[in-house]
């Protein structure tokens, strides 16, 4: 199909009963371009971000991935693609390690019968920690009693650490303080210059305008607005998730 | 707000999680060695025969398949599910045993045989929970009582003596430099299970499981399969305790393993492993079925009826599930 763009969906479509969650939904993304994606609550954001992850299957649509049309039908397929999300529940397990749970699924393993190699598991986990300047003093630690900023930062740490092509980030600033939204939002500038694609879920206008190249509206599981960044104004973007976006030429 | 408050705090948080992962990781095991420790002593001060080699011999070659099922039974408990079927697995894998052996059937088809049974019994229980999403309860409740009526119809009711020569019955009975060989195959069993749940991906996913399967799932690890591994642990190892008990006995019996199930279970929460999954120790198990061993025995040894017994079973049950509950689970 269209060369240019990193990933394409077409017509999204899930229902879970009567509520039609997403009604023919349309996504694309270019390598390196930041996409803000923004909605009402209920809106169908983070339906349209697990189908793409492949945690959530479509009813109707189409995949298209560098061109090649792609069914994703499970979250292994989704990762073979370099697709990386960040849940907005995290999806973290408590009782599990912050090094076990950063590499869940994908252990370093040695000898038979995947014994885990604890030495490359807490080494490589503590390496992305001070990467990204997260501040846990332990990789052997239990998520369960950390704090909502440590418990998003080990999933963020996750999302980053099989380079991802395109990353999904759906709310990932909600539980941060101040410094720590800022270390995201330079996270994701960082790797937009590497070329990968980001999709960026979040109620902090401002930090939209700061990061993405364009803004995609969800209202009610459609997409009722899509346009580059310097379209909008904090008004025009702010009626368009009311439900009544302007016409374009009007600003 | 209170996001900043909490990473305020995090140095604090830190500390009562190491803390709190020590206590979780060690404290139950530890306690519950406490209680073993003071209910030997007891038993040894109120009778003679407690604290002999020969009582400690039976004692451990009589745990031997009991350890062997606990250590299955961790995983299965550890993924948040059940397995209620393991007694009646065990019987008729004894009855299976004896059946085939008095046929004619040389030791190792027989062995094959059992344990695929087991295998089966399990992939079946496996497959219902982990592909239907049918309460492990309900599921291996109904397979308890299937599998029990098929080896009432194996054996007719009677219990089957194990006839002609044959090498099996040294699970049972035999001994290697001086060990009895069922002990050496609960050791083993017990070591791989030791690794398996604490230093593999599987252990991994069978912890994740129990304390967010949906997120284990969305790492792209096959989940279901996960699970239904867990129910073949199960019921291979009540297999294989059949077949153990059988070569000890020297006979087959479908009668054999009522209430076993409950025994694993009680030995498996006592030890501290999470009652809603999440948490599993291997060490805590094997302790927790020394434990109910040692409170069997030394109360046989006593001379209480054995009516009495099953009641302070039941106690030991309900007292392992409360503890367990309340001091050492996950959920919040
Ligand atoms: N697993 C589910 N079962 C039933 N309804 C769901 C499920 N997931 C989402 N929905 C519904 O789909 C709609 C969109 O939800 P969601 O994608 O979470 O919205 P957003 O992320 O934009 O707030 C909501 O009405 C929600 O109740
Ligand atoms: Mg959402």
């Amino acid at each position: 199909m269209n060369n240019e763009f990193q990933l394409e969906m077409k017509n999204i479509r899930k229902s879970y009963g009567n509520i039609k969650s997403l009604r023919g939904v349309d996504l694309q993304i270019k390598p390196g371009e930041v996409l803000g994606l923004v909605g009402d609550n209920g809106a169908g954001k983070s339906t349209l971000m697990k189908v793409l992850s492949g945690v959530v299957i479509p009813d109707e649509g189409e995949f298209y991935y560098e061109g090649k049309k792609v069914k994703v039908d499970s979250p292994r397929t989704a990762k073979n693609l370099h697709i990386e999300t960040v849940f907005q529940d995290l999806s973290l397990c408590d009782t599990l390690s912050v090094a076990n749970n950063m590499f869940l699924g994908r252990e370093p393993t040695k000898f038979v019968g995947g014994i885990i190699d604890q030495k490359v598991l807490h080494a490589k986990s503590r390496e992305q920690l001070n990467r990204l300047g997260i501040d846990i003093s332990s990789t052997r630690l239990a998520v369960e009693n950390m704090s909502g900023g440590q418990r998003q930062a080990v999933a963020i740490a996750r999302a980053m650490l099989f380079q991802p092509k395109v990353l999904i980030l759906d709310e990932p600033t909600a539980a941060l303080g101040v410094k720590e939204v800022d270390m995201v939002l330079k996270l994701i500038k960082n790797v937009k210059e590497k070329g990968v694609s980001v999709v960026l879920i979040t109620h902090r206008l401002q930090d939209l305008f700061e990061v993405c190249d364009r803004i995609m509206v969800l209202n009610e599981g459609k997409c009722i607005d899509d346009r580059p960044m310097d379209q909008y104004t904090l008004e025009t973007l702010i009626k368009s998730i009311m439900g009544s976006p302007e016409r374009t030429n009007a600003s | 707000m209170s996001a900043e408050q909490n990473v305020y705090i995090s140095g604090r948080i830190k500390q009562e999680s190491h803390l709190k992962k020590f206590i979780r990781e060690n404290t139950s095991v530890i306690s519950i060695f406490g209680v073993l420790f003071v209910v030997s002593i007891f038993f040894s001060s109120v009778t003679n025969s407690f604290l002999t080699v020969n009582n400690f011999t039976n004692l451990i070659i009589q745990i031997a398949p009991n350890i062997i099922v606990a250590v299955a039974m961790t995983f299965v408990i550890t993924t948040g599910g059940i397995d209620l079927s393991v007694g009646s697995t065990l019987a008729l894998a004894s009855a299976l045993a004896a059946t085939l052996l008095s046929a004619g059937v040389n030791g190792l088809l027989t062995l094959a045989i059992v344990l695929l049974a087991g295998v089966s019994i399990g992939t079946i229980n496996g497959y219902i929970i982990a592909y239907h999403n049918i309460p492990p309860l309900i599921t291996t409740l109904a397979a308890m009582m299937y599998i029990r009526g098929i080896a009432l119809l194996v054996t007719g009711g009677y219990s089957v003596a194990i006839s002609g020569q044959t090498w099996l019955v040294q699970l049972g009975r035999g001994r290697l430099l001086g060990v009895p060989i069922a002990v050496m195959v609960a050791v083993i069993i017990a070591g791989m299970g030791l690794v398996a749940l604490k230093y593999t991906s599987f252990g991994n996913y069978v912890t994740g499981i129990g304390a967010n399967e949906e997120a284990v799932r969305r790492t792209g690890v096959p989940t279901r399969k996960v699970k239904i591994w867990t129910y073949i642990l199960t019921g291979s190892a009540a297999a294989l305790g059949g077949l153990i008990i059988a070569a000890r006995l020297g006979s087959g019996s479908s009668n054999i393993g009522n209430t076993f199930e409950l025994d694993i279970i009680a030995a498996v929460v006592l030890g501290g492993t999470a009652l809603f999954g999440g948490a599993g120790t291997i060490i805590g198990t094997i302790i927790g079925v020394a434990l109910i061993g040692i409170i069997q025995n030394g109360l046989m040894l006593m001379h209480v009826s054995p009516f009495i017994i099953q009641i302070i079973e039941g106690f030991v049950l309900l007292l392992a599930v409360f503890i367990n509950v309340k001091f050492f689970s996950n959920k919040k």
